[in-house]
């Protein structure tokens, strides 16, 4: 099988971005193919409909983190996990036909980082579900450039949301999120994770007829 | 008779058939085992289930899920006959 197949982490803005890594289907190298002065980050792979296996897609996550610390810091406009293109002319073609939303989702996330918050009761614990999401909204609201609520895939989950948080807020975010867990210990679960390329604030689509 | 028995049983027929589709998918709801997912991989990264009970459970929940996907594939393209 050939391996002239790209798939596709993200998008950066101008400068080459190339370093050896563990990437998605056992690829070992990372770099971007461009089009004026966009360009997406690539590695090979011989397929484009590449399955989703928790390994892979933790790989996805993990080259992108690694792209957001490359060379002292990269904006990256992410893909969500599996989006792969036959060859670099038809990737370019896409570069250029959705320049215009590329160009303002990097505009939208320039400088800023995802943050996730799950919170979970602990089991048998009976908690306000709405004091809570307001306690919460008070304390992270206010240092939130956006937030988007998520998946409620439990009934133990009493929120689920990300967070869209200027780099230069993210030690006052921590600090508003331990003050959750002092006061909500007792009853709750924290997951605080992050930080991520800001996958939940982009909304680029990208036609399957492009691939 | 045809007529008498057509007016007789088709309405319990197709409340059967009805109940029959709601059962096929209670018992194989896609998006609920996903959601059982998810939730078993959140309460192993919470600490709250150990990595055996974790494993257990992903393995019971996947093979459920593989089902339950390959039963509405075959819904879907009408493969799947309703004996009575």
């Amino acid at each position: 099988m050939s391996n002239s197949n790209r798939y596709v982490y993200g998008i950066v803005d101008s400068g080459d971005i190339e370093f050896e890594t563990d990437a998605v289907a056992g690829a070992d190298r990372v770099y971007t193919v461009s089009h004026r002065r966009l360009g997406a980050v690539v590695s090979n792979i011989d397929t484009t409909d590449p399955e989703e296996t928790d390994e892979d897609a933790k790989r996805h996550d993990d080259v992108l983190r690694e792209i957001m610390d490359y060379d002292g810091g990269r904006t990256i406009v992410p893909m969500q996990f599996g989006m792969a293109f036959e060859s670099d002319r038809t990737l370019k073609n896409v570069l250029r036909g959705a320049r215009p939303a590329f160009r303002r989702a990097m505009n939208d996330i320039e400088g800023r980082i995802e943050l996730g918050l799950k919170l979970v009761t602990q089991e048998d614990a009976s908690v306000d579900p709405e004091e809570i999401e307001a306690a919460v909204e008070d304390e992270l609201g206010p240092l939130a450039a956006q937030t988007v609520t998520n998946d409620q895939f439990s009934d133990r989950l009493v929120l689920n949301k990300s967070y869209l948080v200027d780099e230069d807020d993210r030690a006052a975010f921590d600090d508003g999120v331990a003050r959750i867990e002092d006061t909500y210990g007792d009853d709750l679960l924290v997951q605080y994770t992050g930080p991520f390329a800001p996958y939940s604030f982009v909304d680029v689509e990208i036609g399957a007829q492009s691939r | 008779m045809f007529v008498l028995d057509d007016l007789l049983f088709r309405p319990f027929v197709g409340i059967i058939d009805a109940l029959h589709s709601l059962a096929l998918e209670e018992l194989y709801d896609v998006d609920a085992l996903e959601d059982e997912r998810k939730e078993n991989q959140l309460l192993y990264e919470l600490g709250e289930r150990s990595e055996e009970e974790y494993l257990e459970r992903k393995e019971v929940i996947e093979e459920e899920l593989e089902i339950a996907r390959e039963v509405h594939e075959q819904f879907g393209s009408g493969r799947v006959e309703v004996k009575r």
